[in-house]
Formats: structure tokens, C-alpha cells, sequence
């Protein structure tokens, strides 16, 4: 959409003196100069020395020296990163699709006519302002504590509640749901897919006498696609470098028995508390060959079940 | 309207370069750091105007003490200017460290037993060339010296003395009908008594665990260490013995089961003792007020239950925390007269008080014992009684501090929650403890 915003502005640009044309060149560059400095001072500088870095020893100190692959191959042989890349792709695994199955789902119901709709789009939409902040996983941890809301309504249907949190095969799962609670984001990105679905097609659809689960599946599915596959790709993109919420409710152990130790909050204590920054650069390059690859991947896939309205030629 | 514009965005954009330009001095303040008048501290600035950054962890108490001091030392010394940069212990070191890499620490830097990791790494430096002018130590116990001397060097001011010890909530005791132990229990009465106190109490476990500091003094019940003399002095068995002892008091209902456990917090607020989630905990003799002050209940400071066939009780008095010299300080000698002013001036100690620790300076302490009040009292007996029945030698911490304690952590964990066997978790501990500690001494020579 901004693309072509872009675009009409040019074409109306060009039909200007070219003096004008000069000074709004001027003023789009000013308007870059933040992010210029930004980009080159604090993303890519830094990314090339960590590029650098992953392939030394740095203990933060002395100077880096020079070990080739080496950081690298112990990584493989590593149980502690071995556990938390096993950690890192579990949650993707899971905490994706529940998270925009639940975000279509919301997007559903409030895409319907009723009053007051606006409020409850907004409540809905709440959670994933709040969610990624410390106060939320703070929040969480004592929710799911032994003595937390969680166990004392479970106590009131008879049940036996367990301290989630500190249990090695519960914790991941308290933060799963915290992340799915966040599903706001992905669900206006749905509301606003849903909106575009021309009324017609439901309509000679209901003509024609489909049944509801026919409609959903053979036009909104089909015509919501590129929406479902642009959260699908943001959403795995996030959910890779998930940091905030297991930091916090494990207090940075990444504990119970690394259950939660995320692939960033490994990264971090190998680089923050156990001097090891050339180490955890490596990890970091790991990292972003695995989301390349993984992106990569999605997009292929797209052709078989993505469906462009226009065949896709962007 | 364009002009408006294009002035607008400009304006913003100056203020943008502004912002970023004096970022980088600010940078190492953080939002707990008071920004006092003094933007810049220039290396070699007119010689009586400096800026002296100062840096802790703490609770609130240990804050407003600190500060209070802080504005003390000021007053009495026009030309200094302290930037205090405070905060909680979680990620304290973090941060420090951040700072030693981009080589803005702050000139005095507290440390605990990871002092010997920061001297190890070069960037603490030594104090020995003030000794005797700036900074006065020749009232200060012998073993907090040497505790702080590494290669004949001295390198920081120690803040306090404390000893381990077994936090007993005595309301809970009464509660649940049980007389108190005598001051020279054992494990066995140890183990007699928690099940008990589990069983008459509703909700309440015996005990929580003593965890790695606990393991130190059991080791040095049986002359054993952690790490001494540049060598790891116990065998894999001792940490069988250990992790036994705690399964079977877990089993025995006499310790708390490992989700309580596992989700016990540190902070004296929200510990499982001032929670009432179990009846002792093992704390550091100078955290009593903090846990006193947390609760309406009674609590006691017990020393560790005795090992009954050496009869030791393995504990030390050691030192909670030092204050060092960032080695590229520029103001090192201001720095040194200020950890003198910290640690022997009477009214700076007596705002103090035993809040890090009974103070090193024998005359300081003394002062203070007068003039204690019923809490300090009972951190100054408890301290008196561990100097005449204590039986071991003060143990630093062993090297790579951050990474050996999450291991021990994990360990208590992983039988927590019989993902291995004692023995295999034990092993497995072990072995894995000498490839960090190796990796550790050999990364810095």
C-alpha cells in the first residue's frame, strides 16, 4: 500500500518545476537522516563487527583472537545450546499457529455488525500492546505461581494445581500461552483482510445455497491467504528471537532445567554473564542464517497455497 | 507551509543530533542514577572540581544509607561531586560488565566474592599505593585484608563482615508446638525435626534449601572446600552426600517440595521464609534485618547444624562486599580517600550501620555495639558467637562465580525432578564444574 502512495506522488511530482522537485528531494533526505544514522551507526556497523567477532574468542576485554569455525563447531557438541535451540523451535512450533489460529478466530467474530464493536476490538487488541512488556511476565509468573489465580479457580473445580512455572514440563508451556494472548497485532492485519473480501462473493455463494463451512473454506480462506501468509511470516520472524517474557519469569536462569532457555536468553548469558561475546556472536549469526532459512522456506511453499486475486504478480 | 514544515523537521532533527551527542555521556547513568549538577568529568579538569561515579547493588535500605553517605562525603568535601549508580543485584553484573568493555566503569565499583573474577580479568586496580596515606586498613581484621589480597596485592576495601547461618522463624516453631533446637544441633536433629514441623504446621514445610552457599559449609564440616589454594578441594562423593541429604528430607516431608522450591525467590520480601512457606532458610548474617524488618513473625539466627562425627559447623566469617578502584580511573586517589571515608569515619559508619555487614574497622564495630539496637544487637551475637566457635577458614568463591552457581542451581533441579540419579547428577556436576573452572583460570593467564 505505501508503494503506491509512493508512486501516485511521483507522477505528481514530475509535472512540477524541477527547482520544487530539488528542494522535495532535500526534504525526503532530511527525513532519511534520522534513520540513516540509525541504520549505518547501530544496525550495520555493529552487525559487521559481531560478523567479525563470531569467529574470535572475546571475553569483552582483552582483544578478540582470531579461532576460525571454531566457535561454531562447539556448538554442536554444546547441550546447553542443543537444549535451547530444541526450546526455541518447540515454541515457533507451537506458539505459531496457535497464536494466528486464534488471531483469525477474534478477527471472525468481530468482523461481525453489532454495537459496541469498536470496544471489544480495542480489549482484544490490548493484549499485544501489554504483553511483551516485563510488567505482563511478571504478571504471569504469579498467575501460574502455586499459590496464583490459576491453581486457586482449578482448587474451586476440585483440582489439584501444580506450581506451573517451576515445573520442567509446564514452564515453556505458560509462556506458549503468553505469547498466544498476544495475538492483537495479526488480528487487526486479519480484520482489515477480512474487510476486503468483496460482500458479492458471499452473497452469490449464499444464492447458491453453500453451507457455512464451505463459504469459510472455499472463498474467505482462499481470498485471506496473503494476509495469513504476511502473519505467518512476521509471526515466525518474532517468534525466533522471543527474549522479554523468559528472562523475567525465570529470573534469566532460563530454569526449570533449561526448559525455557531460549535461544536469545542463552545468547545473552553467554554474552553478558559469561564473557564469552565472540561465542555468542556466532550464536547470533546461527540465528539469523536459521530465520533466513526458515522465511526462504515459507515463501516457497507460498505458490501452492497462497492465492493472489491478480495471479500474484506484484 | 512548506517552510513551516521544513523548520519543524529541522528543529527536530537538531535536537535529535543533540540528544544522541550528550547520550554518550549519559550513557552509563542509568534511570536509578541521580544526574547530580555536573554534566562531564574531564580527565584533567582544574584539579579541586572532579566527578567520582560510585556504584552498588542493594535493597531500598542499603540505598538510602548509601546515598546518605554520599551527600555526608560532599559536604565535608566541596570539590567532589558523586554520581551514585545504584540498583537490585539482577543485572548488576550485567551491566558492569557492559561498562569494563566500552571502558566507562565507574571509579568505585562494589563487588562480592567475585572480586578475585574482576582482579583475574585486569581491571581492578590495586590499592597498595595508598594504603597508609589516603586509605587507613590498619584497623581492619587481618583475614578481610587478605581475603581481598591476590598476588600480594591489595585490591578492595571490604564493607562488611558476615557468616552464613540457618534463619529460624520462631512464631512458627511455637505454632506448631515444637521447642527450639539448642544453638549446637546436628543434621540428625535436623532431620528429626522437619518432618515435624511440616506435620503440625498447615501449609508450611520444614525447611527450604540450603543451596550452594549450604554446600560450602557442609563441605567445610569435613575439612573439605570448594575451591582453595588454586584447586578444587572436595570429590564427587561429597556432592552425593549432599543432594542425599536434601532428597531425603524432601522425602521425609521434612524439606519443600520442588515447585515451591524451584519458584522461591531471593528477595527477603518474597522468600519462602517471610512467606511462611517453610519454617528456616539459610541466609548471610547481615540480610537479618532484612528479613526481620519483611515480617511480624519472630525470626532467629541459628549457625548451620553441626556435623556429628568431626563436631564442626563449618562456617567462616567473610567478607559480604568490597569496594574497589576502576584500574582506568582517573581519580584514583579521590576514589581511595572516599572507600577511607566509607569505611572508618564514625558518622559515616554509624549511618551504615550493619547493613552490609558488622564493619571491618575494629573501632568502627566497637562503636556500633554500643550504640546497637535490638536487631543489630542480634547480628553482632550472632557474629560473636561464630568468631569463637568458628572452625573453618574463609573460602573465596570459586572461579567463573556466575556460571558455577547455575549449575548448582540446575543440578538441584534436575533431582528435583528425577531427570537423573543422584550419583549421575552428582557426577555429572562435578566433571562439568572443572571444565568452567579450568576454562576460567586458563582464559586469564
Amino acid at each position: 500500500m505505501q508503494q503506491t502512495a509512493n508512486a501516485n506522488e511521483v507522477k505528481l511530482t514530475k509535472k512540477k518545476s524541477p527547482s520544487s522537485a530539488r528542494k522535495q528531494a532535500i526534504a525526503a533526505y532530511a527525513f532519511l537522516i534520522p534513520w540513516l544514522i540509525g541504520f549505518f551507526g547501530l544496525v550495520l556497523g555493529p552487525m559487521i563487527s559481531s560478523l567479525y567477532l563470531s569467529f574470535t574468542k572475546f571475553d569483552l576485554l582483552s582483544a578478540p583472537k582470531w579461532v576460525g569455525l571454531d566457535n561454531f563447531i562447539t556448538m554442536f557438541q554444546d547441550d546447553r545450546w542443543i537444549a535451547a535451540a530444541k526450546v526455541t523451535l518447540t515454541f515457533v512450533v507451537v506458539a505459531v499457529p496457535t497464536q494466528l489460529i486464534a488471531a483469525l478466530l477474534v478477527a471472525i467474530l468481530l468482523n461481525k455488525k453489532m454495537a459496541g464493536i469498536g470496544i471489544y476490538r480495542t480489549t482484544y487488541y490490548l493484549p499485544s500492546l501489554l504483553g511483551g512488556s516485563v510488567a505482563i511476565a511478571i504478571l504471569w509468573k504469579n498467575l501460574f505461581g502455586m499459590d496464583g489465580l490459576i491453581n486457586q479457580v482449578l482448587a474451586f473445580f476440585g483440582i489439584q494445581g501444580q506450581g506451573w512455572i517451576a515445573h520442567p514440563d509446564y514452564a515453556l508451556g505458560t509462556i506458549i500461552i503468553l505469547a498466544t494472548w498476544q495475538f492483537g497485532a495479526s488480528m487487526v492485519i486479519f480484520l482489515a483482510g477480512l474487510k476486503q473480501i468483496p460482500k458479492e462473493l458471499y452473497e452469490a455463494a449464499a444464492v447458491d445455497g453453500a453451507k457455512k463451512s464451505q463459504i469459510f473454506f472455499k472463498i474467505t480462506m482462499p481470498l485471506l491467504s496473503p494476509v495469513i501468509f504476511f502473519n505467518l511470516v512476521m509471526e515466525l520472524i518474532k517468534s525466533f528471537q522471543v527474549f522479554t517474557s523468559a528472562f523475567i519469569i525465570s529470573e534469566g536462569t532460563g530454569g526449570p532445567i533449561n526448559s525455557t532457555l531460549f535461544y536469545t536468553l542463552y545468547l545473552y548469558q553467554k554474552g553478558f554473564t559469561q564473557f564469552e561475546m565472540g561465542y555468542a556472536s556466532a550464536m547470533a549469526w546461527v540465528l539469523v542464517f536459521v530465520i533466513g532459512v526458515m522465511t526462504l522456506l515459507v515463501f516457497m511453499t507460498s505458490k501452492f497455497w497462497v492465492h493472489y486475486e491478480d495471479g500474484g504478480k506484484l | 507551509m512548506r517552510k513551516t514544515l521544513l523548520f519543524v523537521l529541522m528543529l527536530l532533527l537538531t535536537a535529535f543530533l543533540v540528544a544522541c551527542g550528550s547520550d554518550s555521556d549519559d550513557a552509563a547513568s542509568d534511570s536509578n542514577s541521580e544526574s547530580s549538577g555536573k554534566e562531564t568529568a574531564s580527565q584533567d579538569s582544574s584539579e579541586d572540581e572532579i566527578t567520582l561515579r560510585v556504584a552498588w547493588w542493594g535493597g531500598q535500605e542499603r540505598h538510602d544509607r548509601t546515598l546518605q553517605v554520599i551527600e555526608m562525603y560532599e559536604e565535608q568535601n566541596p570539590h567532589v561531586t558523586i554520581e551514585p549508580e545504584y540498583s537490585g543485584f539482577d543485572g548488576y553484573f550485567d551491566k558492569l560488565n557492559t561498562q569494563l568493555a566500552a571502558g566507562n566503569a565507574p571509579d568505585v565499583i562494589q563487588f562480592g566474592g567475585n572480586l578475585n573474577d574482576f582482579v583475574l580479568r585486569d581491571v581492578i586496580l590495586p590499592l597498595d599505593d595508598f594504603v597508609g596515606n589516603e586509605l587507613d586498613i590498619s584497623l581492619h581484621d587481618e583475614s578481610m585484608i587478605d581475603s581481598a589480597t591476590f598476588d600480594e596485592s591489595f585490591y578492595g576495601v571490604t564493607l562488611g563482615t558476615t557468616a552464613w547461618g540457618v534463619l529460624i522463624n520462631k512464631t512458627l516453631f511455637e505454632e506448631a508446638g515444637i521447642a527450639m533446637p539448642s544453638k549446637e544441633w546436628t543434621w540428625e536433629e535436623f532431620q528429626e525435626l522437619t518432618p515435624q514441623l511440616t506435620e503440625n504446621l498447615d501449609g508450611t514445610y520444614g525447611a527450604g534449601d540450603f543451596r550452594e552457599d549450604g554446600f560450602g559449609v557442609f563441605l567445610a564440616q569435613r575439612d573439605k572446600f570448594t575451591y582453595k589454594d588454586g584447586e578444587v578441594q572436595f570429590e564427587p562423593e561429597d556432592v552425593k552426600d549432599w543432594f542425599n541429604l536434601w532428597k531425603d528430607l524432601r522425602e521425609s516431608g521434612g524439606a519443600a517440595i520442588p515447585e515451591v522450591q524451584v519458584a522461591a525467590s531471593q528477595t527477603p520480601e518474597q522468600s519462602l521464609i517471610v512467606q511462611r512457606d517453610v519454617v528456616m532458610e539459610s541466609i548471610a548474617s547481615n540480610q537479618y534485618s532484612a528479613y526481620t524488618g519483611a515480617t511480624e513473625d519472630e525470626f532467629e539466627l541459628y549457625p548451620f547444624p553441626y556435623n556429628s562425627e568431626t563436631g564442626k559447623n563449618g562456617i567462616s566469617l567473610r567478607p559480604s562486599q568490597y569496594f574497589a578502584v576502576y584500574k582506568d580511573s582517573p581519580h584514583a586517589a579521590e576514589a581511595a580517600k572516599f572507600l577511607d571515608f566509607f569505611v572508618n569515619n564514625t558518622e559515616a559508619t554509624e549511618v551504615l550501620g550493619n547493613e552490609r555487614g558488622a564493619p571491618v574497622n575494629s573501632e568502627v564495630r566497637d562503636n556500633l555495639i554500643a550504640n546497637a539496637n535490638e536487631t543489630d544487637a542480634a547480628i553482632y551475637d550472632y557474629i560473636s558467637l561464630i568468631s569463637e566457635t568458628s572452625d573453618a577458614p574463609f573460602i573465596p568463591n570459586m572461579p567463573g562465580y556466575n556460571e558455577n552457581t547455575q549449575l548448582f542451581t540446575e543440578t538441584s533441579q534436575i533431582i528435583y525432578y528425577d531427570q537423573k540419579t543422584v550419583d549421575q547428577a552428582a557426577e555429572d556436576y562435578y566433571e562439568e564444574l572443572l571444565q568452567n573452572i579450568e576454562k576460567y583460570v586458563n582464559e586469564e593467564e
